[in-house]
Order: structure tokens, then C-alpha cells, then sequence
């Protein structure tokens, strides 16, 4: 689809309909000629309507990450309103992620996270709406959740990194590979068989690590002496990117700001395959590592950016990269179609650069409306900026003279308060659709009654159809999204699916029982509001027992949760889900097993006894 | 396997408190034959038993599992009744043998239900019958999806046995189909041609005080393009053919008014119980995993909506070329009384739609 035809795509056509399974849609949405509009928009006037009352449905997908509380979080846009959760590296007593067994499996003994970016999987430069993926910083991992399910699935430990930071799924042609970057270089290994670097930051490296989606298992790491911030793909499968704020290899602050350019790194993907072909690297923790270091590869190539730069974004047609300056009041323009004559040695790698155009105090993100246009978050100044990139280009091509007058700015918008990421729909796909856009503001001080000296975050939501940023909804967060995507709901409603298949889960239980081989119980039972499948169970002080619940109502939204007085556990179950959970019944007594996600008009009567016998 | 599993010990219990509580959600009842059909001596059949008396053939006793198992209550389980038929076509006993509903919930006793199926005997299955009008549902009010769905338990299992043992002819098959052509026709057309039908309650009707629409109701069948698409759109007509199985048909219910078709009740129990379909005898109730919200309709001058839905016919045999009946049950308050209406409305695709 052209952008052109995107643009003038009207909403109601997507936002239809909604709910079962198992609907594959077309990537093309057509226009009926007649539109109803509960909410009527114009595109191009500026005048979208923010509202969705009671009943009616938001017309994206919101998929934020959730920071240090380490989730992903679904949030209605327009409407702004938080509609679910999803743990991923984080413990959540609520659905007892991080309790149950098979969460467990996934966590690997660590249910503390820090997720900074979630992104889609992509078909042809759009979303599938099969997975999402989301980094781990903390623990340097990379979670998979399967959109059906709204589940994470799968979750990659990334060997040799530490803080594992931009992610970004391939676009094209479709997602295989998934990059995410080190932001912090360490020593490669980092452990005692290394123990003569641990104090010399001249051996320290930032990798940027390929995974495989399906596998969800490392490809391949590409050692690099900068450290590898923000990421992008390409739009043809060629190339992905890092930004780097740290080419100094400094470990103090003054030390990492000594030089007044960095660079945007690129990987060139095809060079990348032909050297693990060729067997060119080092297993190093169970990883194939590629040496891309300046002077030592031809898998990277560096253009020099100014000044610690953040972000990196894509535009929408695929022809430019925007690198935002952070320290320098820039944003850099490379267009891509130059890359292949830099990696070839026809062109300098600064010659990719098409445009350095001012932007204001502190430039971090940059995201598009998919009519030419850019916005880029503005830290220190607290604003959103709206310029135009075939201005800026034209104007480098003027000159100084020209450049001084900044063309390119359309508007200017003060947001409150210090922004972090920003993100308009659809942004990061072919398909931008110039409606919504979010700026994630990292302080929001005084716009919310006082909670006390831990304030939330404060997304704010313009309307950017029209020429001018219209500022329309505030909505707070808690600790803490970064980022986000804002997906069109035809794209994902109709792969979201009830849980049809009982037996996805091989411990499924048809048939309550209690089995004992000497310490070792395994409870086996099924939930039906308002009955556990037992009244009653009987153990030894000291049995390691096992506990297994199958949710048997299969009517939509009648989910279970199992509750252990007194032994700290607690986990819920959707209709036809299982999950288990292993504990030793240390405590002698009698402890109640209840429901805890309310049920059925006897949900309080949901209860079973669990007597620990002495 | 390993020799260690054989040594595992089994114990499954289903300690006697476990059935206890099993029972109270689930009666069971003890029959005869005799208890529904007066015959010295019945010869089963495959899915039912015939009763001779002095030589002659009385009629036929069935179990409704055996005919209409997907009938499910409230509960989401069948209430499997024993039914007997004399060879006219005449109900002459209906016994509860199993359910599961709830209705001591709402303040039901068991004995109401048994006094429910009392008005069973007596009447012919080749009549209409229908909750609401002909079937009285003074003895279990509030109990409304039971009632349906009961009522239709007992008629599809009573029309099968009739096709089968001949004292009916079975259901016709037109031969035709639906045509494939598309013709853009706005809102306005598409009323004036049947293909989209309203149903009006004004709250007045209902003896309600206030002088307002209380449901202004419009459905069709969304499978023929000129219809479907038209009512829509085509993304979203796509989409719900793509979802369909081969020969499923869907329909698609919306209104506005103070009044609401969807009500909430189908939150917990999973089923509509203020609307259904019926096709000769055959009842269609919707449940929750048949059905997708709809939040706006296509066509130039239709109105604005508060509330839709795409729902999936599940009931066998469902020919959509063939009539069918739209019924809406309203439970609602005058004043502290509670009241139960119901209207049906007959539905056809139009000719010009079929081939």
C-alpha cells in the first residue's frame, strides 16, 4: 500500500469489528464508499475525536513497555485507559507469573526486569501481528510474547552483554532475526578466565547480538569497541543499526562525553551471514561472536554523528535513518540508498548524511506522521518538534544561510514535562498512519493530584492530522514505559484468540485426583466455578507436592485463581489453561485452597481444604 | 518406561464431601419408559424406543442427548429430558433426567423445573411453540435461558424423531442458493427490500413511562455480498466469511434505544437470552464464543448505533435460504414488577439475493 493511500485511510473502516479467532486479515484495508462515524475525523483537519464512551472500542493497539516493573502493558488509543498486563520478566502475584511452574521454567531463577523497547513482528514492512518482542536490561534477556494469547512464550538469555537495551525486530520480508544491542561494554568473557581485563576498559566491548524469532536462540554477536544504544532495521532485510554514545570506551561520565562525535554503527546483513558461513568466528559462552571492530571488519561501518546520539528511526518510505543528537541540538539524516557505495568504498561514510538539521535542547527520539514529516521527543527544552525532512534536506543543499532560517520546523509543541520516547501510530511501519501521537514524558510534577514524592510518568496524547500538534489527553503511568507502539486494531483483534486447546498445555487435567509415590504429591485438579474438582486433600508435614489446575468453563472471561492461605502462593487460570505449581507442605494446619478472581455468585464458597497432617 | 514408574501407587479420590458438592450443582433422576409414554411394552430403536399397547404402536419414547446434545444450558451442560411422542405428533410426557442449572441461584426450587415441563403433554409438535406465548414461563421466571433452551431441547429432539419415524415430512430444501453479485444499495434499499429487517419496542409498548425508543432493532443475514457488504463494509465482510466455515451462516443484530438486545447476563452464563433464531422448530441460542462486537454499520442513512454484534449460526441444518423467525425476549421493570415480553419477526432473504 502507498503511504498516500494510507493517509487517507478513515478509521472507522478498520475498527469495525472485533473479537473471535482465527480470522486471517488482508494487509490492504479498503474504503466502503459510505462511512458511518461515531466519532467523526477528517483527516488533515486536526480535529480527531479523543473520546470513546461507554461501549465503544479504542481504535489501536497500545503495546508500552513497562520499564523497571519489568511488563508490557496494552493501552487503548485513543482513549488512553490501560486495558491489560503482561508479565514477562517480572514476578506478578496478580497472575502468578513468576510463581506458577511454568513461568518458573521461563524466568530461570530471575523475575526482576527492566524492558525499555517492545516492537512487533513484521511482514513486509508491516506488523503480522503474530509476536512482540521486548528487551531485558537488567538481566540481559529477550522476551517473545505471542499475540494470540497475549503470553510471553519465550524468553533468551544473551550471553557476553550487559545492558541490553535498543531492540528491533527485522521488516523485511519478514521477521527472522531480531537485533538487540549492549549499551554498557564490558570485558568479552566477562568472568574469572578474563579476570586481567576486569579493570582495563580498553578491553571492553559493546556487542549487538542477533536472535532468532522462531528459535528464539542467539545467531550471532558482532563485537564492536563502541557501545550499541538505540536500534533499527532497515526496510529491505539489508542493514540494521545502533546508535553509540560511548565510542570513547570512557567509564566515567566526562570520559564518555571527551569527543565531540560518535556514531551511527551499521551491520551489513549479508556480509554477516557469509562470515558465520565461513566459520569467521569465535564461540564464546555459547555464542558465535564476529569481530566488527573499526580496522579489523567490513561487516560495519560507522558514520559520524554529533553528540552522544540516541535514537535511530526509520522514516516510513524506508529512505532515511534520523539519529538524534542528545548532546547536540541536531538530528542527523542518512539516507540508506547511500549505504551499499559506503560499505563498497565508493563514498565516505559522512557522505551518507543528507541533512543535520536543528531541533532543539537535548533531541532523544524521533518518530513519523507518513506525509514527509518527522517528530523528534526534545529532552531539555520539554518539547515535541515537527519539521519536515525534505526541507531539512533541502535546506543542507542551500546552505548555512538557508539552514539558519530553519525551513523545516513546523511546529513546536511544550509538553510537560522532559520527554523521553515518542511514538505516533503506526509509525514504525510502511504503513504510518499520521493520526495519534504519544510523547512519553519521564517527570509529570504537577499535572496529577499529589501522590507523594514518587510521581507517575505522564503520556501525553496530540492529535497530528492536522498541521499543527494538538495536545488533547494526559494519562499517567506508573514505574516506568519507555516506549511504545501503537498498532491499528484490524491488525491484531482478529488474531487474538480464547483458549480453545486444552491439551496446549501437556499436564492438562480432565480428571481430579491426588497421586503420591513416598514424599512426592501431585495434586491434580480441575476449576469449574464455583467447584474445585476436590473438597479436600490430605498430606504429611514434609511432602513435596506438586499441584496441577486445569480451568474447565470455557465460557469467555471466567477465569480462576488458586490461592494458597499461608503458603504464599497464589496464580490465576483462564478458561481451558493449566498451570502448576511445586511446594513442600512445611507448615501443619489446615489451609484453605480458594478462589481468588472472582467467579460466580458463589465464588466465595469456591473453597477447598488443605490438611497438612502432622 | 522406566521400571521406577511402575511402582507409582494411584490414589485418585473423589472424597464423598467432593460428591456431596458435586450433587448439589448436578440432579440426576431415576426413569422409566412408562413415565412418559402410557405402552405395555416398548422395542428399542437406535436413538429411540417404540411403545406398543394390544398389538399397536402407541408412540415413541426418545432421550433429547440423542438428538440435540448441543443444546447447552446455562450451566454449558445439556439437560437431557426424556420426551415421549404418540404417532400424531402429540407430546404425551416430558421428564427431566439430568441438569445442572442454577436456578436455586435465583431462588428457584428444584420442583419448579419439573412443574415447567407440565405443560409439555398434550401439545403437538407440529404447532408452534414458543417461550413467552405458548409456553408459560410463570413457574421458573428469571430462569430464562433454561426455559429456552429447554423448550428447544424438547422440539428439536421431538422434530427429529417425527422426520424419522414419518409423521412429519423432513425439511425442505429449496435447492436454492446464494447469489454471489454484488449490488451496492444504501441503507434505505436495503430495509425496503427485506434484506435488513426492524424490529421497533417502543417503551411505552412495554408499559414503561417514559415516551422513548426502547429498542430500535435491525438485523439480516450477512452471507449474500449485497447485503453483508453493503451493511459492513467490505474489510470487515471479508473478515467475517473468512471466519466462517463452509456453509456457516452469519448474522448481524444492532440497535439503539434506551433498551439493550445484548443484555449482561451473557457475561457469566456465556448465552443471549434475549434473542434467538428459530428455523421450523429448530431454536438457535448465541453464546459468547459465536459471536464479535460490532461497533458501527456502513450504509449511507443508517443510524447511529449503541450496541451490535456478528453472531454465527451453530444450530444443524440451518438452510439461511429458508425463513426463520427472529425472536426477542425482553425481562424488564415496571415500577418493582417484573415483567417478560416477547416479539418474533420473520425473516427471509430476499429473492433478487438468490439464485
Amino acid at each position: 500500500m502507498s503511504d498516500k493511500k494510507t493517509n487517507k485511510l478513515n478509521r472507522r473502516t478498520f475498527l469495525k469489528i472485533a473479537g473471535a479467532a482465527g480470522l486471517v486479515t488482508g494487509a490492504g484495508v479498503m474504503m466502503p464508499k459510505d462511512i458511518l462515524s461515531a466519532r467523526p475525523e477528517k483527516g488533515g483537519n486536526g480535529k480527531l475525536n479523543f473520546e470513546v464512551a461507554p461501549g465503544q472500542l479504542d481504535d489501536y493497539y497500545g503495546f508500552w513497555s513497562g520499564g523497571h516493573s519489568g511488563e508490557v502493558r496494552i493501552v487503548g488509543v485513543p482513549s488512553m485507559r490501560e486495558i491489560h498486563r503482561i508479565p514477562v520478566f517480572n514476578t506478578d502475584v496478580g497472575s502468578g507469573w513468576g510463581i506458577t511452574n511454568e513461568s518458573k521454567k521461563l524466568l530461570r531463577g530471575k523475575a526482576a526486569g527492566d524492558t525499555h523497547h517492545v516492537h512487533g513482528s513484521y511482514v513486509d514492512g508491516t506488523y503480522d501481528g503474530k509476536w512482540l518482542f521486548v528487551n531485558d536490561k537488567l538481566n540481559n534477556r529477550v522476551a517473545r510474547i505471542r499475540i494470540d494469547y497475549m503470553e510471553t512464550d519465550a524468553i533468551v538469555d544473551v550471553p557476553n552483554i550487559q545492558g541490553a537495551h535498543g531492540l528491533f525486530p527485522q521488516r523485511y520480508p519478514k521477521t527472522e532475526w531480531v537485533v538487540v544491542n549492549s549499551e554498557f561494554q564490558t570485558p568479552v568473557p566477562n568472568d574469572e578466565s578474563n579476570a586481567k581485563n576486569f579493570n582495563n576498559p580498553q578491553e571492553y566491548y559493546g556487542m549487538h547480538t542477533i536472535i532468532d524469532a522462531e528459535r528464539m536462540a542467539v545467531v550471532c554477536q558482532v563485537m564492536v569497541d563502541e557501545n550499541c544504544d538505540l536500534a533499527a532495521t532497515d526496510y529491505k532485510g539489508k542493514y540494521s543499526m545502533c546508535t553509540s554514545y560511548n565510542s570513547e570506551k570512557g567509564v566515567t561520565i566526562s570520559e564518555m562525553l571527551a569527543a565531540d562525535f560518535d556514531y551511527l554503527i551499521v551491520y551489513n546483513w549479508e556480509r554477516i551471514k557469509k562470515a558465520l558461513a565461513a566459520g569467521k568466528y569465535k564461540t564464546i559462552n555459547g555464542a558465535k561472536v564476529l569481530d566488527g571492530r573499526k580496522g579489523h571488519s567490513d561487516l560495519t561501518l560507522r558514520i559520524p554523528v554529533p553528540k552522544n546520539p540516541h535514537g535511530v528511526n526509520i522514516s516510513p518510505d524506508g529512505r532515511y535513518a534520523v539519529c538524534c543528537g542528545k548532546v547536540s541540538p541536531t538530528v542527523t539524516v542518512v539516507e540508506l540508498s547511500r549505504l551499499d557505495d559506503a560499505f563498497a568504498g565508493k563514498i565516505k561514510p559522512e557522505d551518507c548524511i543528507v541533512a543535520q538539521p536543528y531541533i532543539g535542547l537535548g533531541p532523544l527520539h524521533t518518530t513519523f506522521d507518513g506525509r514527509g514529516n518527522a517528530i523528534t521527543s526534545v529532552f531539555i527544552d520539554s518539547t515535541n518538534v515537527k519539521w519536515n525532512i525534505d526541507k531539512a534536506i533541502q535546506a543542507e543543499k542551500e546552505g548555512e544561510e538557508a539552514k539558519k532560517k530553519n525551513p523545516h520546523i513546523v511546529d513546536v509543541l511544550d509538553i510537560h514535562y522532559q520527554v523521553g520516547h515518542i511514538m505516533a501510530t503506526m509509525a514504525e511501519t510502511k504503513e504510518a498512519d499520521g493520526q495519534w501521537l504519544v510523547s512519553l514524558n519521564k517527570i509529570s510534577k504537577d499535572r496529577y493530584i499529589n501522590v507523594g514524592p514518587l510521581k507517575p510518568e505522564n503520556d501525553q496524547l496530540s492529535d497530528i492530522t492536522g498541521e499543527k500538534l494538538r495536545h488533547v489527553h494526559d494519562s499517567p503511568t506508573y514505574i516506568e514505559p519507555h516506549d511504545c507502539i501503537m498498532v491499528r486494531r484490524d491488525i491484531i483483534e482478529p488474531k487474538v484468540k480464547h483458549r480453545v486447546e486444552m491439551f496446549d498445555h501437556p499436564l492438562a487435567v480432565t480428571k481430579s485426583g491426588v497421586e503420591r509415590k513416598g514424599k512426592d504429591v501431585t495434586i491434580k485438579m480441575t476449576a469449574n466455578a464455583p467447584l474445585f474438582g476436590l473438597q479436600e486433600v490430605k498430606l504429611k508435614k514434609g511432602d513435596k507436592v506438586t499441584l496441577i489446575v486445569t480451568n474447565h468453563d470455557e465460557i469467555v472471561d471466567l477465569s480462576n485463581g488458586v490461592a494458597i492461605s499461608n503458603y504464599n502462593i497464589n496464580f490465576v487460570i483462564g478458561p481451558y489453561q493449566t498451570k502448576s505449581v511445586t511446594f513442600t507442605a512445611d507448615k501443619p494446619g489446615v489451609f484453605w485452597i480458594y478462589c481468588t478472581n472472582f467467579c460466580h455468585a458463589l465464588h466465595l464458597e469456591m473453597r477447598m481444604r488443605l490438611i497438612v497432617e502432622v | 518406561m522406566k521400571k521406577g514408574l511402575l511402582l507409582i501407587i494411584f490414589i485418585f479420590c473423589l472424597p464423598l464431601t467432593g460428591y456431596g458438592q458435586y450433587s448439589y450443582f448436578e440432579h440426576r433422576y431415576e426413569y422409566k419408559l412408562n413415565d412418559v409414554l402410557d405402552a405395555a411394552k416398548f422395542v428399542q430403536k437406535e436413538n429411540y424406543w417404540e411403545g406398543y399397547s394390544d398389538g399397536k404402536l402407541r408412540g415413541y419414547v426418545f432421550l433429547s442427548d440423542k438428538w440435540a446434545k448441543k443444546l447447552v444450558g446455562y450451566s454449558g451442560k445439556h439437560m437431557e429430558t426424556l420426551i415421549g411422542m404418540d404417532t400424531n405428533g402429540i407430546i404425551t410426557g416430558v421428564k427431566l433426567i439430568f441438569h445442572s442449572e442454577p436456578i436455586v441461584l435465583i431462588g428457584l426450587k428444584e420442583n419448579s423445573y419439573q412443574d415447567f415441563l407440565k405443560q409439555y403433554p398434550g401439545n403437538n409438535i407440529q404447532k408452534e411453540m414458543s417461550v413467552g406465548k405458548e409456553i408459560s414461563m410463570d413457574a421458573i421466571t428469571g430462569a430464562t435461558v433454561t426455559a429456552i433452551v429447554q423448550n428447544a431441547i424438547i422440539f428439536e429432539s421431538a422434530k427429529k424423531v417425527a422426520a424419522q419415524t414419518g409423521i412429519t415430512k423432513s425439511v425442505h430444501k429449496t435447492g436454492q442458493k446464494i447469489s454471489e453479485t454484488y449490488t451496492p444499495m444504501n441503507w434505505k434499499e436495503l430495509l425496503s427490500s427485506g434484506a435488513v429487517k426492524n424490529v421497533r419496542i417502543m417503551s411505552r409498548d412495554l408499559g414503561l413511562e417514559q415516551d422513548d425508543i426502547y429498542l430500535d432493532l435491525y438485523f439480516g443475514v450477512i452471507n449474500p455480498p449485497s447485503i453483508g457488504k453493503n451493511v459492513l463494509g467490505e474489510t470487515a465482510y471479508t473478515e467475517t466469511m473468512k471466519g466462517l466455515k463452509k456453509g456457516e451462516t452469519a448474522i448481524f443484530v444492532v440497535s439503539r434505544g434506551s433498551g439493550s438486545f445484548k443484555g449482561s447476563g451473557f457475561a457469566r452464563g456465556g448465552i443471549f437470552d434475549r434473542f434467538n433464531i428459530e428455523q421450523e422448530a429448530r431454536l438457535n441460542v448465541f453464546r459468547d464464543t459465536d459471536y464479535r462486537i460490532l461497533t458501527s454499520i456502513s450504509p449511507n442513512g443508517s443510524p447511529d448505533i449503541k450496541e451490535g454484534g456478528i453472531f454465527t449460526v451453530t444450530v444443524d441444518d440451518f438452510d439461511p435460504v429458508n425463513p426463520f423467525t427472529f425472536n426477542v425476549m425482553l425481562r424488564y421493570r415496571v415500577g418493582s414488577e417484573k415483567e417478560f415480553r416477547s416479539y418474533s419477526t420473520e425473516y427471509r432473504i430476499p429473492e433478487k439475493f438468490l439464485e
